[in-house]
């Protein structure tokens, strides 16, 4: 069933069941995926998805139900327990279909067309060669991977608002594995889009071998420098405090911080929507308000939180359209879009020389457990390098960073030129240079 | 939810290209959650996820095809699909199939998201106005009441044609506690392979005054010191140091490729004497309980390390082939869009030979772990991290003030070894485990154990 069909009948359906205001989000996406292992494609999965959401206001609520499964039956029922779910809701949020923004920014739609399987197979196994090639000590496990995905957004309303997107994503990952006298370890990298995977072989395997031999380090105060994919990882597993809905409910710290000083002078982070770079660039947000870049914190000060119709409304505010679905199945969720710290002056090794001492951290893991947004506090496994007199002095593993997420954003001393933006999730993209943060506490041996 | 005969034409159009073997799974899921923050019902959430994955092998090789389009157009262009990446070969196959029974060992009595909504509004009030009338310092409360309905098929060339149904319940209760511009949390979030029957067992309240407790706790107590330490880890979620350290790297998804610092150890002593370990999926109304797995063999329970000693892998069909061992009944996935993989079930140290007051009698100095959150696993190096949710310091055999911020951190191989006592009081807690076939629900349980030296991560 395409998408006229689809809501023609869901029209229909609505109008039936005595319903004014209601919206219809339909996102379908085609995807291709190779995988290699030992010199073969091992697996490869193509994929095509469709699915629909409808919400509508009843009795002053929102009410939202979503399917996959375009059959009459499902998705008249889709419209009746769309309708039951709005008798609920008891949020007192002003249920908004919005009627559209003046202007929208113009997203050039994306025109390229889906690799050939035979090209996806090509590139991937030849990657997979480059890491084979790159080193003797490169061993079984290692594995690279190419991937493109297609999709589409339709949204359209009972006020006649109606908007599209269309979205093209596609890139290359390298995973080595090295072995040296039994020692194991692996490295990850990723390249965004089809022509610009020539490094990434060497990038892995280097990043691989420099881990082998690390040492462990005693507990104690060390200078720490997060590097650009750390702490942008950082800045996703702590997103949800920048939610003004979450601000509102007491469930952020940021709570009536907005125009006050919440992080060091050096430090501007830049929510920005219109950014093509990371292929998921859109001018309209999940209920169809325009997009814009904003500064979030515009040195070290807390411009806006990020707010949605209905807690922009609460608030007394504008939406900054942020209430975004990253696809038919998520309901309107306050979240950033190319979400960045703004890159400062300094390069990498000379952010390391300014820092002297201390340690360099280039793996943090278990961020979804061992850091607490309500609170703040993160506790977090690390690997990475020491530094000794501004240069990197070998692999030290086995420790642990604890911090607060808003003491560690006051504290920043430094952030280096080179933002490294992570891969997409929905219309998600966190980025961040490397950053000085200062004496942090370590668990080591 | 797609006749037989669609299936068959499916699998032999699957398989026409010369892979060796073909299945078509399918599924229809309706996923029901009732959300409330501030005392207010704030979000339902009400999804149905319908589609059809298609995989064909040609020995480890695997082509994975997926469509949500459940016509019988739409199921033989995606079977075609993969046929065509497999590869260049034309040949017609047949196969028939034959429907065969799944005996239901998880019955349900009262569906989680049929019930009447207000009945499951009451459970979930009941819950979050406890946590919110305990205490005064109680700032926020956010709960969820989730069913989950999950409608699966599998087929394959084989001739297999089995239908399931697994459904679960559960309820998550986040408390905030605040103080001098500073928060704390707590939570509690059972769940069951069950209907709202699990409420006979689980009484909403003390879900709720559960979670209040423990963010209470925490705002009242100092950073966790950092260092080496010994550590007791109470039972429930305290499982999750299993499933984290050892569990991950028993999967086929990693043995079978040499990517687990478990390899090539079946039948040495990996553990100290003192620990066996079971992945069973077989438990009535268990979370992690399945009648059968997601490519249709039924779960079993499986022993993975008997007094010490390596005794399984957990397989899939790949892993099986990859490993020339036998499938165990572990091949899991999050829903269609998923390629299967071996995955845990419901995981747990069994109980052991130590009186749980002598393991803590028997700490001079180190951390009591009363409730563990989350953590991660690389499997390639063992190397692992969880949370911990509650804790306090031990000194001289008794329990002392509470501890926050505290995470373990260690490597698999070697915490089996440390781990030296193992106590009486077996229980699991549940968790959703990510990994690459989705996530799913899963048990994790141990009874308390000690752990004679690990790196405690905090200030």
């Amino acid at each position: 069933m395409n998408f006229e069909k689809l809501r023609e009948l869901l029209e229909t359906e609505a109008k039936s069941e005595g319903l004014e205001h209601y919206e219809i989000y339909y996102t379908s996406s085609e995807g291709l995926n190779a995988e290699t292992l030992e010199h073969e494609i091992s697996s490869f999965s193509s994929g095509v998805s469709a699915g629909v959401s409808f919400r509508c206001v009843w009795k002053g609520s929102m009410g939202n139900a979503a399917t996959e499964l375009f059959e009459e039956n499902e998705l008249r029922s889709l419209v009746r327990r769309a309708k039951a779910n709005a008798e609920v809701i008891e949020n007192g949020e002003q249920a908004i279909i919005f009627g559209g923004s003046e202007k929208y920014a113009t997203v050039a739609e994306s025109v390229a067309q889906m690799p050939q399987v035979s090209d996806i197979k090509k590139l991937a196994l030849s990657i997979e060669e480059q890491i084979y090639g790159e080193s003797e000590l490169v061993t079984e496990g290692t594995q690279s991977g190419v991937f493109a995905e297609s999709s589409r957004v339709e949204l359209a309303n009972s006020k006649g608002l109606r908007l599209s997107n269309k979205l093209f994503v596609a890139g290359a990952y390298a995973q080595a594995v090295v072995n040296r006298e039994g020692e194991a370890q692996e490295a990850f990298d990723f390249a965004m889009g089809l022509d610009e995977t020539d490094a990434l072989a060497s990038k892995s395997v280097s990043d691989a071998i420099a881990k082998l031999g690390a040492s462990e380090i005693p507990s104690g105060k060390y200078n720490i420098i997060l590097d650009g994919k750390q702490m942008r990882a950082m800045l996703s597993a702590f997103s949800g405090v920048f939610s003004g809905k979450n601000a509102m409910l007491g469930l952020s710290l940021l709570s009536g911080k907005e125009g006050e000083r919440v992080a060091a002078d050096c430090v501007t982070l830049v929510d920005d929507p219109l950014k093509t770079e990371n292929g998921v660039a859109t001018a309209f947000d999940g209920e169809g308000v325009a997009t814009y870049k904003k500064n979030v914190i515009e040195n070290g000060t807390l411009k806006t939180l990020l707010y949605d119709l209905a807690y922009a409304q609460k608030a007394g505010k504008e939406s900054t359209a942020n209430g975004q679905r990253a696809s038919y199945a998520q309901q309107v969720n306050i979240a950033p879009f190319s979400f960045y710290i703004k890159g400062g002056e300094l390069s990498d090794s000379e952010l390391l020389a300014k820092m002297g001492d201390g340690i360099y951290v280039t793996e943090l893991k278990g961020l979804h457990a061992g850091a607490n947004s309500v609170t703040g506090d993160f506790s977090i496994e690390s690997a990475g390098f020491a530094v000794k007199g501004g240069k990197l002095a070998g692999a030290v593993k086995g420790f642990t960073v604890a911090g607060n997420f808003f003491r560690m954003l006051e504290q920043i001393q430094a952030v280096a030129k080179d933002v490294k933006f992570g891969m997409p999730s929905g219309f998600t993209v966190y980025g961040s240079p490397d950053v000085l943060l200062g004496e942090m506490s370590v668990a080591g041996k | 939810m797609i006749k037989q005969q669609i299936l068959e034409e499916a699998l032999a159009v699957a398989m026409s290209t010369g892979g060796d073997f073909a299945e078509v799974y399918a599924e229809n899921t309706k996923n029901n959650s009732i959300q409330l923050v501030d005392g207010k019902i704030d979000k339902i959430v009400d999804n149905t996820y319908s589609g059809v994955g298609i995989r064909v092998f040609l020995g480890t090789k695997t082509v994975y095809a997926t469509t949500t389009d459940m016509t019988r157009e739409g199921i033989v262009a995606c079977a075609k699909n993969a046929a065509d990446i497999m590869g260049e070969l034309k040949r017609t196959v047949n196969v028939i199939l034959t429907p065969m029974g799944v005996k239901n060992n998880h019955p349900v009595l009262i569906d989680p998201i049929t019930a009447d909504v207000r009945n499951r509004i009451a459970i979930l009030k009941d819950a979050c106005f406890a946590a919110k009338e305990y205490d005064e310092k109680i700032s926020q409360v956010q709960g969820t009441l989730l069913g989950v309905d999950h409608a699966i098929l599998v087929a394959n060339s084989e001739g297999l044609f089995k239908q399931d149904r697994h459904v679960r319940t559960r309820i998550v209760v986040n408390s905030v506690a605040s103080a001098a511009g500073e928060n704390q949390s707590g939570g509690c979030s059972p769940g069951r392979g069950m209907g709202l029957e699990m409420f006979d067992k689980f009484n909403p309240r003390e879900i709720g005054i559960h979670a209040s407790k423990q963010a209470l706790v925490n705002l009242g107590a100092g950073y966790c010191p950092a260092g080496q330490m010994t550590v007791a880890i109470e039972n429930g979620f305290g499982g999750v140091i299993f499933h984290e350290a050892c569990g991950h790297s028993l999967e086929a998804t990693q043995v079978g490729v040499g990517m687990s610092e478990m390899c090539g150890k079946l039948g040495q002593i990996i553990a100290n004497p003192k620990v066996t370990a079971i992945d069973d999926g077989t438990i009535a109304g268990a979370w992690g309980s399945v009648n059968i797995d997601d490519e249709g063999n039924p779960t079993q329970r499986n022993v993975l390390i008997e007094n010490g000693v390596l005794k399984s892998y957990m397989i899939d069909r790949l892993g099986s082939r990859r490993m020339g061992m036998a499938m165990t009944g572990n091949s899991r996935r999050q829903g269609y869009s998923y390629e299967p993989t071996s995955r845990m079930t419901n995981t747990f140290i069994d109980n052991g030979p130590d009186k749980n007051e002598d393991i803590i009698a028997s700490i001079e100095y180190g951390l009591y772990a009363k409730e563990m959150g989350g953590g991660s696993v690389n499997p390639l190096t063992g190397a692992f991290n969880f949370a911990v949710r509650e804790g306090y310091i031990v000194r001289n055999g008794k329990i002392c003030e509470a501890v926050r911020g505290a995470s373990l951190i260690g490597t698999g191989s070697q915490i089996l070894k440390d781990i030296d006592m193992v106590g009486q009081n077996l229980d699991c807690g549940q968790g959703m485990c990510g990994s690459s076939s989705g996530s799913i629900p899963t048990d994790v349980g141990q009874p308390l154990i000690r752990v004679k030296k690990i790196t405690v991560g905090g200030r």
